[in-house]
């Protein structure tokens, strides 16, 4: 349980206090209706659990064949990375950067930073750079953009259903289970939560009691 | 000049004031961690985040941002997203082109995907946070609630308009160059791709708080909704 904890609203200002929260229950600020945070029981294990696996499905599906594209008897296997790397040229370089930065570096960088502090978070001292690794973990949020890759392979597999044989190689069920299992690590990534845990072992801890 | 409590997975029912906002309870709350620190505080005493009353020069910054994305939207549309080339044929398709050719070879579903991520959304986020603006800055509020819910909305929806452009960026590298089929990005290709981020920019630079500042012209008891 949290205790109740005096906050102004992100999003309208409104000034509110954050009441002990039973499981599965969600603050929404009366206001503007900011949902300000969403308590779990067992939030850190389970939230260790999504974030190793997404990380494993992650990393498998570099390691295997992304697709198998067959045009007029050739057959042409694609890497996560291979593909993502070639077209790495020209200004073209730059949206293929882009790409590679929001689905595959993020999200690992994300990932790796998630289970760097779920480890901080349970030693009694944390881990150096804890607070502005999980930092960066928060401020790259909206650039983790892998579902909406997964979304666009899909549409060019379409633009060229007519031209050859699409196959799905082991990697790509991977990317899959991958964004299945970051979506359920986003519901217990809470951001209050989270900075929660830490507050809770940091005697350098600022409150603010007026 | 006490706090609200708030209720779990409902809505306060009690009448709220403008006693209770921050800046007249001179508190502000850093939106990376949730400390609460006096609001002459210049960074948070607890993550370092540069905190801000009021994020500055939001208007202006999100003004530059949306006339930068309105700028890119021309040549993205006008321009050819991808060449094909096959048998020495080359056949250039614009995004809305390629729309097209996918409702003609029926395949309904996807085509409408790629019409609402590509066109739609990217007009009405530039719609929706224009009148955000021009709303806050003219005092014109219908409704705050809804304004709030607009912009929440423009903020989630922004990444899924680079569909498109992740889908001719995966299909280039899908399809070899110098085989009878080749597939090559148009220039329109960066020019998307740039007015997503700036739209994203434009969402993140906007300050949802001003939706909430001005008093009410109408005087009412309730100035929340
Ligand atoms: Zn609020
Ligand atoms: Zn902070």
């Amino acid at each position: 349980m949290s205790s109740p904890t005096k906050l102004a609203c992100h999003e309208c200002d409104q000034v509110v206090i954050i009441p002990a929260l039973s499981d599965g229950q969600k603050a929404i600020c009366p206001r503007c209706g900011f949902v300000f945070t969403r308590y779990f029981k067992k939030a850190r294990s389970r939230l260790l659990a999504f974030s190793s696996s997404s990380l494993v499905f992650l990393l498998l599906s570099f390691v295997f064949p992304f697709l198998i594209f067959t045009t007029q008897g050739n057959e042409k296997v694609i890497s996560l990375v291979q593909g993502l790397q070639s077209m790495g040229s020209g200004t073209y370089l730059s949206v293929v950067l882009f790409m590679l930065a929001t689905t595959v570096l993020v999200p690992v960088m994300t990932l790796t930073g998630i289970n760097y502090t779920l480890i901080s978070a349970k030693l009694d001292k944390p881990l150096p750079f804890t607070r502005h690794i999980l930092k960066l973990v928060f401020l790259l949020q909206p650039w983790n953009m892998a579902e909406i890759f997964l979304l666009g392979i899909l549409v060019s597999m379409i633009k060229i259903a007519s031209l050859g044989d699409v196959q799905f190689g082991w990697s790509f069920y991977s990317f899959v289970l991958y964004i299945i299992s970051m979506a359920a690590t986003r519901v217990f990534l809470d951001k209050y939560q989270v900075w929660q845990w830490f507050r809770h072992h940091d005697k350098r801890a600022y409150s603010y009691e007026r | 000049m006490s706090a609200k409590g708030v209720k779990s997975d409902a809505q306060l029912i009690e009448p709220l004031s403008q006693d209770n906002v921050a800046s007249s309870n001179k508190i502000v709350t850093c939106a990376m961690c949730y400390q609460s620190s006096d609001h002459q505080q210049s960074e948070c005493p607890y993550c370092g985040t540069v905190l801000h009353v009021r994020k500055k020069n939001s208007l202006q910054n999100t003004v530059a941002l949306l006339v930068t994305s309105i700028v890119l939207y021309v040549p993205a549309n006008i321009y050819p997203i991808m060449y094909t080339t096959s048998i020495g044929d080359e056949i250039a398709s614009t995004i809305v082109g390629g729309v097209i050719t996918l409702w003609e070879q029926q395949f309904y579903p996807i085509a409408l995907i790629i019409f609402v991520a590509s066109v739609m959304v990217p007009v009405a986020k530039i719609l929706a946070l224009s009148w955000l603006v021009y709303s806050v800055q003219s005092n014109r509020i219908i409704s705050r609630k809804n304004n709030q819910v607009m912009f929440r909305i423009t903020e989630f929806i922004g990444r899924w308009s680079m569909v498109d452009v992740f889908a001719v960026t995966i299909l280039v590298a899908l399809i070899e160059r110098g085989n009878l089929m080749k597939v090559m990005p148009g220039v329109a290709l960066i020019a998307f791709a740039a007015m997503v981020v700036t739209t994203m920019l434009a969402a993140f630079s906007f300050e949802s708080r001003l939706i909430w500042d001005n008093p009410d012209k109408n005087k009412g008891k309730n100035t929340n909704v």
